[in-house]
């Protein structure tokens, strides 16, 4: 197959290919890593607003999630981008777009939001898997809620929830990507910026995606770790 | 600052222009990627390894690298492999089709594995070929326990087209885009934008919903 | 015809280090009802799956009606001889069971819907559930369901019947009804291997039993000698315990 690209992979350890890069990947981690903890977070406490007696809070969490979850990450991210500014009083804009780094804190707005939906929608359905006769037993013992959640409820629900939570980091990873868009100097936006400056496009797609995939791989090895350390015997049924 | 709605009902006929291509870009996408799927599902589940080591690598860097990529790598390659410049369309297209296909995989492959062994099991004893068994027995029944995840990954396809935007497809992120460009007038647009795909993707969770009920009183 | 219909050769079978069977041999022959029981885990299920190779033996060969399992070209047609009966029915949800019992002989052997149909009213009727016909299985007892499913592996017309547990997963006013169409066949010249515990029907009905533990074919004898002195230790000490639970 006469592909009609000649390689060269050289290109990518010399600036300022090499400087793209690292900046591109310190930006990722960087941006995937704040926004995954805000998210868990921010996705933990309405998780749980959901699983309240108040049905206001109740409600109010169910609808954070449905438009948070509805919206497309990429229409949010242009809304906290091209919208939010706009909307704020005239001093809060000045000072907002006078600040440095807005694109990054702007992606950091939108993905942690958009992010804590998606966690908050794992927490409440890994609340609802645990048996019912936990709660009862528990409560019979004279537990208070709060203690029920605490001792009971939250280690127990924890160590099923980790897959999730992992996957929910990854998904943060990709994710990363989208804000590109907004200017945010990530790897995959430094990748981009080698294809159209040397058309070696293959290279440094090559990067970009190395990048990802090495994640996942190290996110996943983590995660079977993390599982084996914290494994409640006879739970996950191994076959 | 006023509002100014009336800039959406002046641009509506552009703006709706736009929300079409994006729902034709998602159904073609389903179309042709849920049966790709299927066939990389069928891959993943072979006793042979030869099928099965190329579909489980293939699923597992799809699923790693975030669509946008994706979209780059085809934009890049597809003209230099087929040695023509090649439209929008077309690349984006692929692109969509390749990457949900692995993701369609994977629900198509535990929906497989959610049949009981013995469904199998019985039909081969009857005399069946393992073709005849899965297209008979197996695939019936774990479409019917797929429905929910399937119509699920079909509103993430709709807000996926979103993505398209950055290769200038006229989808209708872009085409709210470039009517902002021309109004200047973002807020109204771009909540306007909110608002559809919320109302659309909404509709599509809840229908996903009420399949998951049904599937769960089946049992 | 005084070969056995089915001769089961030094047969071995491995799950990775797990010796499922080990060295087994043994001879059936035609007409017969054999009683295959044993402790859970000794082999008993490997063994019945064998015989249709739904399960890869690594070692030995299983000679059927003349023909080699392990030199077989032809696996769906040589399975179609055999019908088997699962504990758990296995019947196709998503089909009535009418269709249950007519799919396989339309599709692996052609004949024509009416033929099919015809038959499966036939043996419908026979197993006492003809008014069920266009039921789906969901709406059907397990004691009917699994008479349909035994309906369903006669309706290819096999030389022999596997039976895997067929009334272990039963609520015990069902199994009469299942075990009453066994006495049937077996009554009407079936050649029959049925894995169970149920020891009055093996009393009653079998010709021979056959005991096993660990993967190994520890005892066989004709079913009276078996219930009165059994030979093996492992077996009298197996006899004891179930029939005492009676």
């Amino acid at each position: 197959m006469n592909l009609n690209y000649e390689f060269n992979w050289g290109m990518l350890f010399i600036d300022p290919a090499r400087g793209w890069i690292l900046d591109g990947i310190a930006m990722t981690v960087a941006l995937s890593l704040l926004a995954w903890t805000v998210a868990l977070a921010i996705g933990t406490a309405i998780g749980s607003m959901r699983m309240t007696r108040s049905r206001w809070l109740r409600i109010l969490g169910g609808l954070y999630v449905e438009v948070f979850r509805n919206v497309p990450l990429l229409v949010q991210l242009f809304i906290w981008f091209f919208v939010f500014p706009l909307l704020l009083p005239r001093d809060w804009m000045m000072a907002w777009n006078g600040l440095d780094h807005v694109p990054f804190l702007t992606a950091l707005i939108g993905l942690s939001l958009y992010m804590a939906a998606r966690v908050a929608e794992q927490i409440r359905s890994g609340i609802a898997a645990i048996p019912s006769g936990q709660f009862a037993a528990a409560r019979s013992t004279g537990l208070s809620e709060f203690q029920l959640y605490r001792h009971v409820i939250a280690p127990y629900s924890f160590r099923v929830m980790i897959p999730a939570i992992a996957s929910e980091f990854m998904t943060t990873f990709k994710n990363s990507a989208l804000a590109l868009t907004i200017g945010v100097a990530e790897i995959t936006y430094a990748a981009r910026s080698i294809e159209s400056w040397a058309f070696r496009g293959i290279e440094a797609f090559t990067v970009a995606s190395a990048t990802y995939m090495a994640t996942s791989a190290f996110v996943v090895v983590v995660m079977g770790w993390l599982e084996r350390r914290l494994r409640i015997p006879g739970l996950i049924a191994r076959r | 600052m006023g509002f100014d709605w009336a800039v959406i009902q002046d641009n509506l006929p552009l703006l709706m222009r736009g929300l079409w291509n994006s729902v034709q870009l998602a159904a073609i996408t389903v179309a042709l990627s849920f049966p790709l799927g299927c066939v990389v599902a069928l891959g993943r589940i072979s006793p042979r390894p030869w099928l099965r080591y190329p579909a489980t690598i293939l699923v597992h860097a799809l699923r790693s690298n975030p669509l946008i990529l994706i979209v780059f790598w085809f934009f890049f390659l597809v003209p230099i492999l087929t040695g023509r410049p090649v439209g929008d369309f077309a690349s984006v297209l692929a692109a969509f089709v390749v990457f949900f296909s692995a993701y369609f995989a994977e629900i198509v492959r535990s929906g497989i594995q959610s049949v009981r062994r013995g469904q199998l099991d019985a039909a081969l004893s009857t005399g069946l070929t393992y073709a005849q068994a899965m297209h008979r027995i197996v695939l019936p029944q774990a479409l019917r326990s797929m429905m929910p995840s399937l119509a699920t990954e079909c509103v993430i396809v709709f807000q996926g087209t979103t993505i398209a935007y950055v290769v200038g497809m006229r989808e209708f992120l872009h085409t709210t885009f470039l009517v902002t460009e021309r109004t200047m007038r973002p807020v109204e647009l771009y909540l306007f934008a909110a608002l559809v795909y919320f109302v659309v993707c909404l509709a599509g969770s809840l229908f996903a919903r009420r399949l998951e009920g049904k599937a769960g009183r089946a049992r | 015809m005084n070969e056995p219909l089915v001769s089961i050769q030094n047969l071995g079978l491995r799950y990775g280090s797990f010796r499922a069977l080990e060295d087994v041999s043994a001879d059936f022959r035609r007409g017969t009802c054999v009683v295959i029981c044993g402790p859970s885990g000794s082999g008993k299920s490997s063994l019945l799956r064998c015989i249709n190779r739904l399960e890869e033996f690594q070692d030995g060969d299983v000679v059927f009606d003349g023909a080699s399992l392990r030199a077989c070209q032809d696996l769906p047609r040589l399975r179609s001889e055999i019908g088997m009966v699962f504990q758990h029915f296995e019947l196709y949800p998503h089909l009535s069971i009418l269709d249950n019992v007519t799919l396989a002989p339309r599709i692996a052997k052609g004949r024509s819907r009416r033929a099919a149909e015809e038959t499966a009213r036939r043996l419908l009727d026979r197993v006492g559930i003809g008014d069920q016909a266009g039921k789906f299985p969901g709406e059907l007892s397990g004691g009917q369901q699994q008479r349909a499913a035994i309906a369903r592996a006669l309706a290819l017309e096999p030389k022999l019947m596997l039976f895997d547990e067929p009334t272990s997963a039963l609520d015990p006013e069902m199994i009469a009804e299942v075990l009453r169409v066994m006495r049937d066949l077996a009554r009407n010249g079936m050649t029959m291997l049925v894995v169970t515990h149920e020891m009055a029907f093996a009393r009653e009905v079998a010709d021979e039993i056959v005991f096993m533990d660990k993967g190994r074919i520890v005892e066989r004898a004709e079913t009276a000698r078996f219930f009165s002195a059994p030979a093996a230790p492992r077996a009298r000490e197996f006899l004891d315990r179930i029939l005492h639970r009676l």
